[in-house]
């Protein structure tokens, strides 16, 4: 592997870790701890809480070489502004379509990534060989199809904090030996769905726990949804760039996608997959994207769905969050 | 020229239509007095002032009958194609087909603020789960599931990509209640690299010519679902000559905007104004009666112009404004404040400027549709911004805010930073819903605020 130097940062799951490694640089992926403070954006309203907390990581401090984010949603796009202005940080822009279904949408995708390329290169990355980058994604699908195997012997929590490990500090983070036994399925199986979830909101799975229930699908961006496809390495031999391609855009469900039909193919296999009985439909204030699937999601899943809608300030709301959650899983039983 | 310009109320137009009648002044097929649309329900024209020219008058009647022309269109067979955000790029081709007419649904945002709530539009798309935290374009939502606003249409195209996310997320809603929609990728518009072949696009913002003919393919998956919606063959001399008609209405509504910003005295409200630019994106269902519409509008406003009269006080304090307003009586809060429109980025610069005619028309439009202030950064936005304040003198800005719009969170910090560090005027930011009726003190204060701070840095400073 090569000495990876500057760190990268981003949060979007269109960004491929293994392509700012193959560059020579550290992927990290940053899941703010809350919605943080930013001292510009202080009274401004209608502002996403995860890209408050997003803003505040990246423009505190000079621990990072450079940032990528994404037009997946408005409000990070236009985020992209304020970071450009405010920052010294190298900012890249990267353009994901929405639509998907078209080759001249996927092109896109992968014209965008030769241009993240570029811009790696500029800011102290190296070319990778095609052996290089199928080598790295050879390691970071190894590592992914480990963790998702072990999911039915990890708790909950402690599955959501490997992923978020893995997208932070790359596949040395995974601890591995996941080997205990299966975890008998007793509780309430509930899955969580939406967009990313800050550190802090992890406390989630624990209180689903306390209250007799157990997450088996964790369906948020920074969770299982938010792992891409596992490589085919017939494809990865004849041309890496196009298999990376294919398992991030092709292979990542999310609201922003038009139509949207894919995210309701994939919740309707997981669900049934893990014999889900609710639903925690958990959601930032501002977030139009997942906001809107709240109506879709009760139009065309048969499951009850539990509203959880958060400012970013999880402290605060906590005992809220638990009464609601311990309510909605009384309910359940 | 008319009466001595002035605003007048709905009532007062009564009287005035009556005296336009009576002098046999020629009033178009959709003509009539302007309280007839209260019978529609469209309450909040009794509390807006107006333009007292009969060419003000056509324009109202012009706008306020456009669901009557699309249930004629879809009566004579033509094909009703519902246009969506991307804000005048679609409507030039569909009219460049002789059996095809489209209009822009989110054009319902203004349904709320005309009918003051009475529609219940709002409470449908509650109903659905979009709330008022949602812009108020939400209001689309309900009037398709009342079918009550406009007929439904036979074909819907939405862009998406570098679009609001209220938006994008709002017409998911609506594809899952039934309709289909023809989904089209606008990517965000970037700066082009070093070894990119740069393009100019209408309005001076540059793209990287890969990203032009990334639009073009798009605009041409469009073209083909127009050709086998219709039946017919959009051939780019068709094409061409829709882009020369909108090219008509746009290099009028140029002359109009240079005149109504620069004259000494306003020549015409803000809101006649507003609703004047609002024709350039699907021409107000009818193409050539809004180029007749906008020049009797011109010649209205070249006579005052010249006769040296206007409907505002000379000293009024010459505002920019950004973002359309979802009340449309906060146009006239300003005037009455003491302020006058001296330029305007109500979205839809892009609708504005003149699409390149001597380019393939495809690759004209792609232009076009890539020069949308809303699909490159705020940054763009804001120089381009500042350069209109610059051409047209204005002194003061106002970024009325959409609440909920998923661009407004983030963008009027940047615009008005910009505006500041570059010219050094007062920007204010102000919230607009559709119904202001409840905030209007607070909304008022700010703006005489502004226009106080605009006069007072008139005054020389003491030596």
């Amino acid at each position: 592997m090569f000495a990876l130097s500057k760190t990268v940062l981003y949060t979007c799951p269109y960004v491929p870790a293994e392509w700012i490694a193959a560059h020579g640089l550290r992927p990290c992926r940053v899941i703010p701890d809350s919605a943080g403070t930013v001292f510009s954006l202080a009274g401004r309203e209608g502002v996403c809480p995860y890209v408050r907390g997003f803003l505040a990581e990246v423009t505190d401090g000079d621990r990072a070489g450079a940032v990528v984010m994404t037009t997946v949603c408005d409000q990070m796009r236009r985020a992209f502004d304020i970071v450009a202005r405010r920052c010294e940080l190298p900012a890249f822009l990267m353009n994901v379509p929405n639509t998907w279904q078209t080759p001249a949408a996927q092109q896109l995708y992968v014209d965008e990534l030769r241009r993240l390329g570029r811009f790696l290169i500029r800011h102290g990355g190296k070319s990778p060989s095609n052996d290089a980058l199928a080598a790295i994604m050879l390691e970071y699908d190894a590592t992914r199809t480990a963790l998702l195997e072990a999911r039915e012997r990890l708790s909950a929590l402690r599955y959501a904090e490997e992923i978020a490990a893995f997208g932070h500090d790359g596949p040395d983070a995974v601890t591995g030996g996941y080997r205990g036994s299966l975890e008998p399925i007793t509780r309430v199986p509930l899955a969580i769905v939406g967009g990313p979830l800050m550190k802090k909101e992890f406390r989630i799975f624990e209180i689903v726990a306390e209250s007799g229930g157990r997450i088996v699908l964790d369906a948020t961006e920074s969770g299982e949804r938010g792992m891409c496809a596992p490589l085919d390495t017939e494809a990865l031999r004849e041309e890496p760039l196009s298999e990376l391609a294919r398992i991030y855009f092709g292979g990542i469900v999310d609201a922003s996608r038009r139509p949207d039909s894919q995210l309701y193919e994939w919740f309707e296999e997981k669900l049934t997959e893990r014999a889900v009985q609710g639903i925690i439909f958990h959601r930032h204030v501002w977030c139009d994207l997942w906001h809107a699937e709240l109506g879709r999601l009760k139009d065309l899943i048969d499951v009850p769905v539990l509203d959880i809608d958060t400012a970013g300030d999880f402290g605060s709301e906590e005992n809220r969050t638990a009464g609601r959650i311990g309510a909605f899983l009384e309910m359940l039983q | 020229m008319s009466d001595a310009p002035k605003r007048i109320t709905l009532e007062q137009w009564d009287l005035q239509y009556e005296k336009l009648r009576a002098a046999g002044a020629p009033q178009p097929y959709y003509g009539g007095p302007l309280s007839r649309h209260l019978k529609d329900g469209d309450r909040r024209l009794l509390k807006l002032s107006y333009d007292n020219s009969a060419a003000a008058l056509r324009l109202w009647n012009l706008l306020l009958t456009e669901e009557d022309r699309l249930h004629e269109a879809r009566a004579s067979g033509r094909k009703i194609v519902g246009t969506m955000k991307d804000l005048g790029t679609v409507p030039v081709m569909a009219y460049s087909l002789k059996n095809a007419v489209a209009f822009y649904p989110d054009g319902a945002w203004w349904i709320p603020c005309v009918m003051e709530l009475g529609a219940g539009l709002l409470e449908i798309a509650d109903s659905l789960g979009i709330d008022e935290s949602f812009c108020p374009v939400r209001a689309m939502l309900g009037a398709f599931v009342t079918g009550a606003h406009f007929p439904l249409p036979d074909m819907l195209v939405c862009s998406v990509g570098a679009t609001c996310d209220d938006f994008s997320a709002i017409a998911q809603r609506l594809e899952g209640l039934g309709p289909e929609i023809l989904w089209w990728e606008m990517p965000h518009r970037r700066e082009p690299e070093p070894d990119e072949i740069a393009v100019t696009l209408p309005g001076g913002f540059v793209a990287p010519k890969r990203q032009v003919e990334f639009v073009k393919s798009q605009l041409q998956g469009i073209k083909t679902a127009l050709e086998e919606l219709t039946g017919e063959r959009l051939y780019a001399e068709k094409l061409s000559e829709g882009i020369r008609k909108a090219n008509q209405v746009r290099r009028c509504l140029s002359e109009l905007r240079h005149l109504a910003f620069t004259a000494q005295r306003c020549p015409i409200p803000a809101l006649e104004m507003l609703i004047a630019e609002m024709l350039a994106i699907h021409f107000c269902s009818d193409r050539q009666e809004t180029i007749a519409v906008l020049t009797e509008l011109l010649d209205e406003v070249k006579a005052r112009v010249q006769a040296e009269v206007g409907v505002l006080e000379v000293d009024a304090a010459r505002i920019f404004w950004v973002n359309p307003v979802a009340d449309l009586q906060v146009m006239n809060l300003l005037e009455d404040c003491g302020g006058r429109i001296c330029g305007t980025e109500y979205l839809f610069s892009h609708a504005l400027d003149e699409v390149p005619e001597d380019s393939p028309p495809l690759d004209a439009l792609a232009q076009m549709a890539l020069a949308d202030p809303m699909v490159g950064s705020s940054i763009d936005r804001a120089q381009r911004i500042c350069a209109d304040i610059s051409l047209f003198g204005a002194e003061a800005v106002v970024i009325s805010r959409i609440g909920g719009a998923s661009h407004c969170a983030l963008e009027g910090q940047v615009i008005g930073e910009i505006v500041q560090d570059e010219l050094d005027i007062p920007v204010i930011e102000i919230e607009v819903p559709p119904v202001t009726d409840s905030m209007r003190p607070t909304v008022r204060t700010r703006l005489e605020a502004l226009v106080e701070t605009v006069r007072a840095r008139r005054r020389p400073v003491p030596k």
